[in-house]
């Protein structure tokens, strides 16, 4: 009887504990909408990104935020730059009473949407996790309409839906090649390689004349791969439209387009460097940490990397004074350009109470405007007008930056569709598709188009599957 | 007939409360309520998601979003598809090594099984691999293989120079052999200490008599702990082929699943996690687990066509060994 009355006690309070939980997220939701409806529409008449103006407005706000990073080595006490800390005391400077307080996050895309999903009062301002676009009001204030935030920054629309903008990019990157100057004088190249073939050239004096390897892949860390899809866009093209529209249309796309554009020469650029022999010897054993030291001492010449990597690079080792940044090298009817865009940007919780809301956006546009924490970043300038580029950029003076445009009305899924669907994956996370081609030029046991016919068949299979229109 | 099962029916029926106060209904109830907890357990963890699983597998879906109905579409693309069973070939790889790590681990089970110098030592140094984290082991051997590393210093003092030695990790020729060597290390310890145990259980008067009719070590081996060890030497057959067709964390960790080492896992976990495709990948899990039930069934026959003799002459203990074995196989499957 004991038994039985025990289990039944035990199937009662898990059934009802079941239940409760449910129930409990129910209502959390609305009510979380709720409020969300009620507050933005309350504030949006008067808070706006625009309208703060730095060391007048909010003068006397008296408030405590939380800020949640992913810059854990700016709380690191060996950091060598300018660390959080530093900021926020000149931040207190002009504004005494609004006090900042700082966490950061090791595994941060994982966590912090796990926060963003367990209630309302994770802190006050975040970097945007990767949330579907049409859940961002939902979690985050709006800074202002997209006209009046491209007046304020740049590359407003990285968070940007049905007009109104939810991020402002704390840094923001281009994509191009770090490489090693002292390397390059030595094989004797004294301009920059302008074109895929005198890029592979180049690779080929390096290998010639230095001891260095002429470029490193870093296969086995998989994630790096991704940078050459990046060049695929605005690097390879010089088109904003290209990535989220054009490349949906488009009707066997990795097709040779003859002048040394296009995403078939980049690709090309990785087969023929693997097919000649200009990579490392074993790059199935390759290892990230260890090759930011090799390129700052010269046992690599260069890397394909966002220029988020050339900050880190420069410190690893001692001769971070050899360590330069240049641009992909294809050049379209004379010029070259650089695919660009906003890394992690700044989110203000919208749930939080006005005057926090009020003191993160005074915060935020500080960080922007005043604290030079983009150009210590070595990132391009985020406040809209500021020309003051970091040296990582020394060699873009004539290099386009293209910042990729968003796909049309109604097409916002379809890029992913077609990914999914092709399974190249391309800028989301396909590396295998790339590891692959390096397998082939150093086997060569498949030549480069016939590897280019395979995705062109992928993807225009995928095209048919979702009705795209081709032209 | 009927009126008597009826009536006993209605005597049951009416002397429910007494029976349940009954040492057998007390008895029953105690078995129901420690069963149900198990038993629950193992539908909402086990049971359930491997039926969602299965309704997945009829879909073309992802994690989030609209999911179509597309019928058996799933699984005519795994039998189309060039990677999926491509991948499977890989496997033989791995029960090649599954083979080689049977032999090995009999062979010193049996040495460990006598008296033996500091036995119990080599016993722990030879489990331990086992004891490590899957992804440590996998971090261990790529540096193990990285080209001038440790593997290839070790056979550089044994004379062999560098030049001539494969890179062990990028030539895919060698490269899946490295994977298997890895997975032969860090298991055959738990085929060796199952092995041990069920040797240990052999009844030490029948060396005795086998010695005295002069039988040698090796006769000894073939004609007495081999047959008694029958069971769990099936059970480690079973485990080793089971465990080559879904081997996943050597060549996940070692080589990222690149350079032609992608195995029915690796490729259904892109399928699954890059590519979204998650009723592509779910019918590639129910395929497998078809696979595996066949070859178990065809393994199954082969063992009792092998062992026909040895059940012959003793039926009663090839009943008991069949105990034996289920009981491993349930303690195997926890």
């Amino acid at each position: 009887m004991k038994a039985k009355r025990i289990l039944a006690a035990v199937l009662a309070v898990s059934t009802v504990s079941l239940f409760g939980c449910s129930q409990q997220k129910s209502t959390d939701v609305s009510s979380s909408g709720e409020t969300e409806s009620g507050t933005s529409s309350a504030q949006s008449e008067d808070l706006s990104y625009a309208n703060v103006e730095l060391g007048t407005s909010y003068k006397d706000l008296k408030a405590d935020i939380k800020f949640i990073s992913h810059k854990t080595d700016l709380v690191n006490a060996d950091y060598n730059g300018k660390k959080f800390a530093d900021y926020f005391a000149e931040f207190n400077k002009m504004y005494p009473n609004i006090k900042v307080n700082v966490e950061t996050i090791t595994n941060y895309v994982s966590d912090t949407l796990l926060r963003l999903q367990g209630g309302n009062d994770w802190g006050d301002v975040m970097m945007i996790p990767a949330v579907d676009k049409a859940d961002l009001s939902t979690y985050f204030l709006s800074y202002g309409t997209l006209d009046e935030m491209e007046k304020q920054i740049n590359f407003a629309r990285t968070w940007e839906y049905k007009n109104e903008v939810y991020g402002v990019p704390s840094a923001a990157n281009a994509q191009g090649l770090v490489y090693n100057k002292r390397i390059f004088k030595e094989a004797g190249i004294t301009e920059l390689p302008k074109t895929p073939d005198e890029f592979i050239n180049d690779l080929k004096l390096i290998k010639q004349k230095t001891k260095a390897t002429p470029l490193y892949t870093n296969y086995f860390a998989q994630w790096t791969m991704g940078a050459w899809d990046a060049y695929v866009s605005g690097s390879a093209t010089g088109d904003s439209k290209y990535m989220n529209q054009v490349l949906l249309h488009k009707s066997n796309p990795f097709t040779n387009p003859g002048d040394g554009t296009g995403p078939y020469n980049v690709y090309k650029v990785l087969y023929d460097a693997a097919k000649d022999g200009l990579i490392e010897k074993d790059y199935t054993t390759t290892d990230w940490e260890s090759s930011k030291a090799k390129l700052n001492n010269g046992d690599i010449a260069c890397m394909a990397l966002g220029s988020w990597a050339f900050s880190q690079i420069v410190g690893a080792g001692s001769h971070g004074d050899d360590v330069g940044y240049m641009t992909f090298p294809i050049t379209i009817n004379g010029k070259q350009y650089a695919t660009a865009g906003g890394d992690y940007s700044y989110g203000i919780n919208v749930n939080s109470s006005k005057e926090k809301q009020e003191a993160s956006m005074v915060f935020v546009k500080w960080m922007t405007e005043k604290s030079g924490y983009p150009f210590d970043q070595q990132s391009l300038p985020i406040k809209a007008g500021d020309t003051k580029y970091p040296e990582v950029f020394s060699s873009f003076e004539d290099v386009e930056l293209v910042v990729d445009d968003p796909a049309a009305d109604g097409e916002e899924d379809l890029l992913n569709k077609l990914n999914s669907d092709s399974e190249l994956n391309i800028n989301a996370g396909g590396n295998d598709k790339i590891m692959k081609i390096v397998e082939h030029a150093s086997n060569g046991d498949e030549s480069f188009d016939d590897i280019m016919k395979d995705w062109n068949e992928a993807w225009t299979k995928a095209q048919q599957k979702e009705n795209v229109t081709v032209s | 007939m009927e009126t008597n099962a009826l009536g006993a029916k209605k005597r049951n029926a009416f002397n429910f409360k007494k029976w349940s106060r009954s040492r057998n209904g007390q008895q029953t109830f105690i078995i129901i309520a420690f069963m149900i907890i198990p038993l629950l357990l193992l539908f909402v963890f086990t049971y359930l998601p491997f039926g969602e699983m299965v309704k997945f597998s009829f879909y073309d879906m992802k994690y989030v979003g609209r999911r179509t109905w597309v019928g058996l579409q799933n699984y005519k693309d795994v039998f189309q598809r060039t990677d999926c069973f491509a991948a499977l070939k890989l496997s033989l790889y791995y029960l090649l090594g599954g083979v080689l790590q049977i032999i090995l681990a009999l062979y010193l089970a049996t040495i460990l099984s006598f008296k033996v110098k500091l036995g119990n030592l080599f016993k722990g140094c030879m489990f331990f691999p086992f004891l490590i984290n899957g992804i440590a082991v996998g971090f261990i051997f790529k540096f193990f293989f990285t080209r001038g590393y440790v593997f290839d210093t070790v056979l550089q003092w044994c004379g062999f120079s560098l030049q001539n030695l494969p890179y062990w990790l990028k030539d895919q020729s060698v490269n899946n052999f490295s994977l298997m060597g890895a997975s032969i290390w860090r298991y055959f310890g738990q085929n060796m200490v199952l092995f041990i145990g069920a040797i240990m259980s052999v009844d030490g008067s029948m060396y005795e008599a086998a010695e005295l009719d002069g039988a040698n070590k090796f006769q000894q081996f073939i004609y007495i702990i081999l047959p008694n060890i029958k069971s769990i030497f099936v059970l480690n057959i079973m485990l080793s082929v089971s465990g080559s067709l879904s081997a996943f964390e050597p060549p996940y960790v070692i080589t990222a699943g690149a350079n032609g080492t992608a195995t029915y896992f690796v490729v259904m976990d892109r399928i699954a996690h890059t590519s979204q495709k998650v009723g592509l990948a779910s019918a590639m899990a129910v395929v497998l687990l078809g696979i595996i039930l066949i070859l178990t069934l065809l393994q199954k026959l082969f063992f009792k066509y092998v062992f026909k003799n040895a059940e012959d002459d003793n039926p009663k203990k090839f009943k008991r060994e069949q105990r034996k074995l289920a009981a491993a196989k349930g303690g195997a499957a926890q």
